[in-house]
């Protein structure tokens, strides 16, 4: 791949549930945003709306940018979008004879209160799986059988398979086929074969196999997986073969790579027969994004928080690296891919206020009134109180000057109805009950990221929180010091962090192979493991285009105690190929790592240890923006002072007459000292009493504990 | 005290048991705990009442409330901080001897503020039969270790003399260890966060909240049994052992803001360790009545404080030492869980605005069969098959039950996948599906049952053995509401390999429904068995309870039904009065028949009567 163009732009979109965010990087020049809204089903349609608005901002023709543009990233919920409104293709289940219903019973009730909220949960009787992607008689078990070594005690009936495969299609009118069988991923050959065969009887059908797709143990969630392929598989496809065209049209040449749930970007070509890659990519990369932001300010361990209108995310990087989530889950499904862990709560901005009908005991979402009708404020029709209604009400926001002006906020409207729905059958006064639905709202995401850190042995004393979103930097200031954080960044990007991250992602593509190995092992035994991943992977990124120093390697094997079910994939530090000593250092990163993950005296090494899963993952290096940096001048900020109002401070309990700035007048070196509020065309900055906020050279909002 | 501080407290007390919940799975390595969810924290305020339960096993609330009031009359003057409590008697508090209670008091600034009390269903307790279950066991000293109180953990330091006598008694003591450690850490973790909750509001502000908080749940709850129609609610729960049938029976009586369980007239107390001690029957029928009637209440001592038993001593409900207990969790626990459901239920279904509410019976047997045996990597394997989670759910009053849905003592128990139980025992699956025709018929259907079948592969000894509680298979223990029919009853079934038979008779290895299944099947429901050699083991589940009268079941869904496989045809027509034409679609002409001839019949045989 070539990146050193004398015209080279990088575009990236980030497609997300309201807005698409463009980002166009030039070197040497500022950071470019645009957005627009994004337009289901025909997502393609918001990203060229959302590049035009960046090119807008640069004083360029569509084509004159894209005439300059070496690299195209994108990120898009096509996927998760698809399984939410049920749009997938007519799918059909390929299966273990006698173990058809796998999918349907989904162990249990595991998938009945999966992904339900404690209320939820407790709550059974109002409580249903969701509606299977393929029903009951879209599945047919084929004779054959494989055990727990991969060895074939009954080999597949392909007379059975041909019969199976017309019956699905011609009589059922399937146009793609998910492929599970039991034990396929320590021995592919049946499912193979079963693709030889639907190649044959049924050309053009749409094929899935477990052993492709999540060659992982576990048949229920290796087999929802493939059946979330098989469903999405030619809607991403589609989607991603229409933007190449539209943007080939436009005079684009280059490359169009595309963000997976696992932070790492693949070609389009690839990532269109994974579907179930792309899921929830946009979180992933926001954590990528705030990785990148924290190397270029030194920092390598950060919380990345997000609250927009609905919900609060929050992912967590430490040196670096990040978690992956364990059993992960989309709409209602499970399915098993790696995926960074983003934790979240119904909590945004739109959140709904409510009290309960019996005790009065409030509380914040997890309803929300979305986009229409929205807050109160908003003056289109909302009648239920909202979080930003309550902002409002503790002066975070300016009435006057909302999203630059955009929209004239109605405090009145808000006030009354608040006051007749919450403070008056609460007992108190307006500004009094609004200020303590806000300390509620801050203490249920306190505890959301005690939950992503504290509870997985973190100390967010640690760590530098990142602050993005409309909504969270006006929260920020109190949950940030409740958790005790280093510091707070409301970083420059914040309104177009999934955008940003896909510009600062790498290609990356995983490998695995799932065998059970005890420790210790020969170092020529594993290193025969890796041998034939690691060929793959150096053909498939020198057919992308990257010559050896551009390419990088990464080994992590799975570890657990004999007779535990927890597995810690555990990073290979040592030299590779790996030596006896690499193995042993192995282990001892593995103790280490599982008593930080489980907790003090959870290692149990009575059983010994084994390895489970072994994984390669292999980077093509991408070119990082270098974003420039601004000179730093005075502290002095005065110019940016707008006027006073009364704000809520935590310290004091109540609303105080404080300062007010505006972004756009401050300088890079300015320093305000809370409490104070800053607006951006964005969001809003709230900085509490003891805090500090410096406009660093990125201009990025740093705030400080005094 | 004011109402933003107490929402936030609540909301963190709720976070204090999540994480001690995952710590407690995090060191626990085992499949029961993990997969089953068979486990239980909450926290208890300084007097032992309950003040915030967890979902866990719902029968354990309760009782681990009283074993924390019996370690805190036992232990007067000798609880310190740092201290952790150990009771597994069924006597004392604990609903057998199985299911260990740690119980660690909770101190800030030197003072006793509240208790914090888990258990797990150990990975074995030294009985006659491993993992627990024994169903030769004619009194509870032949069930293994109990103790009615014991200090394990003094100020800190472990005791271990008391740890090291206990491992002693118990097969696995290494994985024994792991959960006692694992409930150690849950407990250590719910006291550090309580400790830091008291330190940041204060232990005035924290009590207040918490007395708010029973307070509130006891209001509401009397609110709620207000709103809902005073009455006599009775149900009468039969269930099979061996040649023994036993009752049990409840009358539920409403008045005003309390509710009364009178379980007088049940069976005597059974010679088979499927008794119930006073603790078990108390915490059987609480845990229906949080999911059922509190759902949105927190589950503490204010939803308690209505409530009253009768539960005559020397009968199954309420046996008197020394008789044997150890499979009560799969016993006679059961039947009071469906005796309320049922009343309960009933009492919902009398009242406009609840009726939605209401449910026929979920997975009324429970039956239990546990594993054990040499494995194929040459490790003692004890466990539960973990299908017991499976279970299914009862009809509603709006909706079928849910297949395969669980139960509602456990509300997030699951199943293993077969691919990790095929990995941990040495046995390979023949087949694991829904059960066509087991759910109770119904204007909604109850939830299908699971069946499956089992042969032992690459056992080194040749095989393993399990031990099976089963009941339920004379008649089925899911019982239908609102003229809804019970779910389908439970089969198990020995299939032996007969070398002698002739051809043709030897069991089909490949055989994927009991159909293809071959050789000699002998029932099995009570006692150990062996896995060996060619040995299947077939098990069947029952189906969820039918909801209203399947005659007035919409005829697309039996459509439906039939085309996904979970009624048959020959059901459709004779007990749904549905008859289905050659495209398979409902003929409504001669549906609107049967169902005039099913009418017709059902008249005659009531004249008969």
């Amino acid at each position: 791949m070539e990146h050193t163009k004398s015209k080279n732009y990088v575009v990236a979109t980030d497609v997300g549930g309201t807005c698409t965010d463009a980002i166009v990087f030039a070197p040497g020049e500022p950071l470019y945003l645009g957005k627009a809204l994004s337009t289901p089903p025909n997502f393609a349609e918001g990203v060229m709306n959302s590049i035009r608005s960046a090119a807008d901002t640069m004083g360029l023709s569509f084509a004159e940018l894209f005439a300059r543009t070496s690299l195209f990233v994108h990120g898009s919920t096509v996927v998760d979008n698809t399984l939410l409104t049920r749009d997938g293709a007519r799918t059909g289940l390929l299966t273990t004879e006698g173990f058809e219903d796998t999918l349907l019973i989904t162990r249990g009730a595991y998938g009945r209160w999966g992904g339900l909220s404690e209320d939820g949960i407790k709550h059974p009787v109002a409580t249903d799986r969701a509606a299977p992607l393929v029903p009951g008689d879209r599945i047919q078990g084929l004779p054959e059988r494989v055990d727990y070594k991969g060895t074939v005690l009954r080999a597949l009936d392909v007379e059975a398979t041909e019969k199976a495969v017309r019956q699905l299609v011609e009589d059922k009118g399937v146009k793609a086929l998910a492929v599970c069988f039991l034990w396929s991923f320590y021995n592919p050959s049946h499912e193979q074969a079963v693709r030889d065969v639907i190649e044959r009887v049924a050309p053009g059908t749409y094929v899935s196999l477990s052993s492709d797709i999540a060659p992982v143990p576990g048949e229920y969630e290796r087999t929802s997986t493939t059946v979330i392929n098989a469903y999405a598989g030619n809607i991403a496809a589609d989607y991603l073969n229409n933007l190449q065209e539209l943007i080939t049209a436009e005079g684009y040449s280059g490359p169009l790579l595309v963000m997976q749930g696992y932070g790492g970007l693949l070609p389009a070509k690839e990532a269109a027969s994974r579907a179930v890659g792309l899921i929830e990519c946009g979180p992933a990369a926001g954590v990528i994004g705030s990785r990148y932001l924290g190397q270029m300010m030194d920092d390598t361990d950060v919380i990345a928080a997000d609250m927009g209108g609905t919900t609060f995310k929050v992912g967590v990087i430490q040196g670096g690296e990040f978690d992956y989530a364990r059993e992960p889950m989309v709409d209602r499904f499970h399915y098993v891919a790696p995926k960074i862990e983003v934790i979240s709560i119904g909590s945004g901005g739109g959140s709904i206020v409510s009290l309960d009908p019996r005790t009065k005991v409030p509380s914040v979402g997890p309803r929300s009134a979305g986009a229409r009708p929205g807050p109160i404020c908003y003056g289109q029709g909302g009648e239920e109180p909202t979080l930003t209604d309550v902002m409002i009400l503790v002066g975070y926001m300016n009435p006057e000057n909302f999203l630059g002006g955009s929209i004239t906020l109605d405090i009145e409207r808000a006030r009354s109805i608040f006051k007749e729905k919450i403070a008056d059958p609460l007992g108190l006064g307006v500004e009094e009950a609004a200020i303590g639905i806000f300390r509620i709202a801050a203490a249920q995401i306190t505890d959301l990221i005690h939950e992503i850190t504290v509870e997985r042995g973190l100390d967010p004393r640690d760590f530098v929180l990142h602050a993005f979103g409309g909504s969270c930097p006006l929260v920020c200031g109190i949950f940030g010091a409740e958790l005790n954080v280093k510091r707070i960044v409301i970083p420059y990007t914040a309104s177009v962090n999934c955008a940003f991250g896909l510009v600062s992602a790498d290609i990356v593509h995983e490998y695995s192979v799932t065998k059970t190995l005890p420790v210790p092992s020969s170092a020529e035994e594993i290193n025969a493991i890796y041998q034939p991943m690691l060929a793959a992977a150096k053909a498939q990124l020198a057919d992308e285009g990257f010559n050896k120093s551009g390419t990088a390697f990464e080994w992590s094997i799975d570890l657990r105690y004999g007779r535990q079910v927890h597995e810690v994939t555990t990073p290979v530090r040592g030299e590779t190929p790996v030596s006896d000593a690499s193995l042993t250092a192995l282990v001892d990163d593995f103790e280490a790592l599982y008593e930080r993950k489980f907790g003090k005296g959870s290692a149990y090494r009575a059983a010994g240890i084994e390895m489970t899963m072994f994984r390669l993952t292999a980077r093509g290096l991408m070119k990082r923006p270098e974003i420039e940096k601004l000179a730093l001048g005075g502290k002095d900020a005065s110019a940016a002072k707008t006027g006073r109002r009364r704000i809520f401070v935590e310290a004091a309990g109540e609303l105080v007459e404080s300062d007010i700035y505006d972004f756009e007048l401050l300088t890079p070196g300015n320093e305000i000292i809370g409490p104070a509020v800053i607006h951006t065309p964005i969001t809003t900055i709230v900085l509490q009493d003891k805090q500090t906020g410096l406009l660093d050279e990125f201009r990025n909002m740093v705030i400080h504990f005094t | 005290m004011d109402p933003i501080t107490f929402s936030i407290i609540r909301h963190r007390l709720y976070r204090v048991i999540d994480e001690a919940v995952i710590t407690l799975k995090h060191v626990s390595g085992s499949a029961i705990t993990n997969e089953g969810h068979d486990l239980m924290v909450s926290l208890y305020r300084a007097d032992g009442s309950l003040l915030m339960g967890g979902v866990g096993f719902l029968h354990h609330l309760t009782s681990a409330a009283e074993a924390c009031k019996s370690i805190i009359r036992r232990f007067e003057g000798r609880v310190n901080e740092g201290d952790v409590f150990l009771t597994n008697c069924p006597y004392t508090a604990a609903l057998h001897t199985s299911d260990v209670y740690l119980v660690a008091p909770i101190h800030y600034d030197g003072k006793l503020v509240a208790w914090s009390a888990c258990f797990v269903h150990v990975y074995d307790i030294g009985a006659m039969v491993p993992g627990g279950f024994s169903p030769d066991s004619r009194d509870i000293f032949t069930e293994g270790f109990s103790s009615p109180g014991l200090k394990l953990v003094d100020q800190g330091e472990m005791n271990h003399d008391i740890m090291d006598t206990i491992l002693n008694m118990v097969r696995a003591p290494e994985m024994v260890a792991l959960d006692l450690s694992s409930m150690i850490a849950a407990n250590n973790v719910a006291r550090e966060r309580t400790a830091a909750l008291v330190h940041k509001y204060g232990p005035e502000a924290v009590d207040q909240a918490c007395q708010m908080l029973v307070d509130q749940s006891e209001e509401s709850f009397r609110e709620r049994l207000q709103e809902l129609p005073d009455g006599r609610w009775e149900s009468r729960q039969y269930f099979d052992i061996e040649e023994e049938t036993y009752c049990v029976l409840l009358a539920m009586t409403k008045k005003d803001d309390t509710l009364h369980f009178d379980f007088t007239g049940s069976s005597e107390q059974s010679k088979y360790g499927i008794n119930c001690a006073y603790w078990a029957t108390w915490g059987g029928f609480f845990a229906p009545l949080f999911p059922l009637l509190c759902y949105d209440i927190t589950w503490n001592d204010g939803v308690l404080r209505p409530i009253s038993m009768t539960a005559p001593e020397g009968t199954i409900v309420n046996c008197t030492r020394p008789a044997p207990i150890s499979l009560a969790t799969v016993g006679a626990i059961q039947s009071v869980n469906n005796a309320a459901c049922t009343c309960i239920s009933k009492m919902l279904s009398a009242s406009e605005k609840y009726a939605k509410e209401a449910t026929a019976i979920w997975h009324g047997s429970h039956f239990a069969i546990f594993m054990f045996g040499q494995n194929q990597k040459g490790q003692e394997a004890i466990g539960i098959m973990t299908e017991t989670f499976g279970g299914a759910g009862g009809g509603r009053s709006f909706a079928d039950g849910v297949d395969v849905g669980g139960e509602i003592p456990n509300p997030i128990g699951r199943m293993a996948n077969v691919e990790t139980t095929e990995n941990h025992f040495p046995v390979r699956y023949l087949f694991r599906r829904a059960t066509g025709d087991s759910g109770g018929p119904g204007e909604y259907r109850g939830g299908t049952g699971l069946e499956y079948a089992i042969q032992q592969h690459d056992a080194p000894d040749g095989g393993i053995h399990y031990v099976i509680s089963g009941k339920g298979t004379k008649f089925s223990m899911s019982e239908g509401l609102g003229g809804g029919y019970p779910g389908a009853p439970c089969n198990y079934r020995w299939i032996h390999n007969n070398e002698a038979a002739a051809a043709g008779k030897n069991v089909n290895p490949f055989a994927i429904s009991t159909d293809q299944m071959t050789g000699e099947q002998q029932s099995v429901s009570w006692g150990v068995y062996p896995l060996m050699d060619q040995d299947v083991l077939y098990v069947r589940s029952d189906g969820g309870g039918g909801y209203g009268d399947p005659l007035a079941r919409a005829p697309d869904k039996l459509a439906r039904d039939v085309r996904q496989g979970n009624v048959s045809e020959g059901v459709a027509r004779n007990v749904y009065g549905v008859v289905l034409d050659a495209a398979g679609e409902a003929d409504v002409a001669a549906s609107e028949a049967a169902r005039a001839a099913i009418r017709a019949t059902r008249l005659n045989q009531e004249a008969a009567e």
